[in-house]
């Protein structure tokens, strides 16, 4: 449990210390991995409370997804068109979907837990 | 997570590496972008900085500037006002100056210091034809007096300039007679005698015919007059 742990704070730890300037056209496609890192990160969440969780699809769409998000805002720059907005919006519309999910589920659970207990 | 908590098997390591490993990655993206968006976020304040004080420069200046071309329009203003209290001042004087101007002009015409243009008359006086009847030669001849008169009657009608054969005449001029010539400072000058004078021929001419006058005089000595209105005579200065 304390080695993912210590990978994301070691990660952050690089991610802060790191001081690699890119040109800010390329900053679109950072904001887009981070969504993209992100929807993935709450849809394995939601997997594994749904008891539907397959590591390698978490892993495989971890980086696929960060992948595809930039090479989409690339091609979209390279285009003349804004195909990372496209992208923004998928992943925000399914990382609110992930959490609603994930709200419900934990809600469930939770009241199922409260009444068995009372 | 309930599955990373069961006792370490084989697949369970492998998933914590791999999920060390996304864990990883995740938080250097994230750590990244923030760092990176909050940098972006300092210079953009430094340049805005940058940009905000280069303006308050170029205000600054404008300011200066606008306050330096004050001062000059004042200072402008009162130039002009000097320079109108000159010219006032001058005004009084310009009308006596331009007399002065105008007489001294007049007084050096007299001397002669001027080379002298205008219109004028030229009187031509001639010795009379040979009369046999007459002894005496002064009768038919022009004396130095007959030059005098025509000379007064000129000078008191207002002419400028006066020349005797070419010889300009000036203030200290002398005429005097030396038998058949007459010497005019100094030159000696045969009859006829031809008298140009610069002025107005409408004041002149009359004033030499008038009745009893200068003409009338000469002609009753005998001598023969042309009196020729010139419309341009020229002279040379002294």
């Amino acid at each position: 449990m304390w080695l993912p742990l210590l990978g994301l704070i070691l990660g952050i730890s690089l991610g802060l210390l790191t001081d690699i300037q890119i040109p800010s056209v390329y900053e679109n496609y950072l904001s887009i991995a981070v969504l993209a890192a992100l929807d993935t990160l709450f849809g394995g969440i939601r997997a594994q409370l749904q008891q539907i969780y397959d590591d390698k699809v978490f892993v495989s769409g971890f980086f696929f997804n960060i992948a595809l998000a930039a090479g989409l805002a690339f091609l979209g720059v390279h285009l003349g068109v804004d195909l990372y907005l496209a992208a923004i919006f998928a992943f925000g519309v399914r990382l609110f979907q992930n959490i609603a999910m994930i709200r419900r589920i934990i809600l469930t659970k939770w009241t199922d837990r409260k009444g068995t207990i009372d | 997570m309930k599955k990373f908590q069961n006792r370490p098997t084989r697949s369970s390591v492998n998933k914590r590496i791999i999920f060390s490993l996304v864990c990883l990655v995740l938080g250097f993206i994230l750590a990244y972008s923030y760092s990176l968006s909050s940098s972006k976020k300092l210079s953009g304040q430094a340049s805005s900085s940058k940009y905000f004080e280069q303006e308050e420069q170029y205000r600054e200046d404008l300011i200066h500037q606008k306050e330096r071309n004050k001062e000059l329009t004042t200072e402008l203003e009162a130039r002009q006002q000097q320079v109108r209290e000159i010219e006032k001042s001058l005004s009084g004087s310009e009308e006596q100056y331009e007399n002065l101007i105008q007489e001294a002009e007049d007084l050096r015409l007299l001397l002669g210091l001027l080379p002298a243009t205008g219109k004028g008359v030229k009187i031509q006086l001639e010795d009379a034809e040979y009369n046999p009847s007459s002894v005496n030669p002064n009768d038919y001849i022009v004396h130095e007096s007959h030059v005098f008169q025509v000379l007064n009657e000129l000078k008191i009608s207002g002419s400028e300039a006066i020349t005797i054969n070419g010889q300009r005449l000036h203030a200290n001029s002398y005429i005097k007679c030396n038998g058949p010539v007459i010497t005019i400072d100094g030159e000696q000058f045969p009859a006829p005698f031809i008298i140009e004078a610069i002025g107005d021929p409408s004041v002149l001419v009359p004033s030499l015919q008038l009745a009893g006058g200068v003409l009338d005089q000469l002609v009753n000595d005998n001598i023969v007059v042309t009196i020729e209105e010139k419309s341009k005579i020229e002279m040379p200065a002294l």
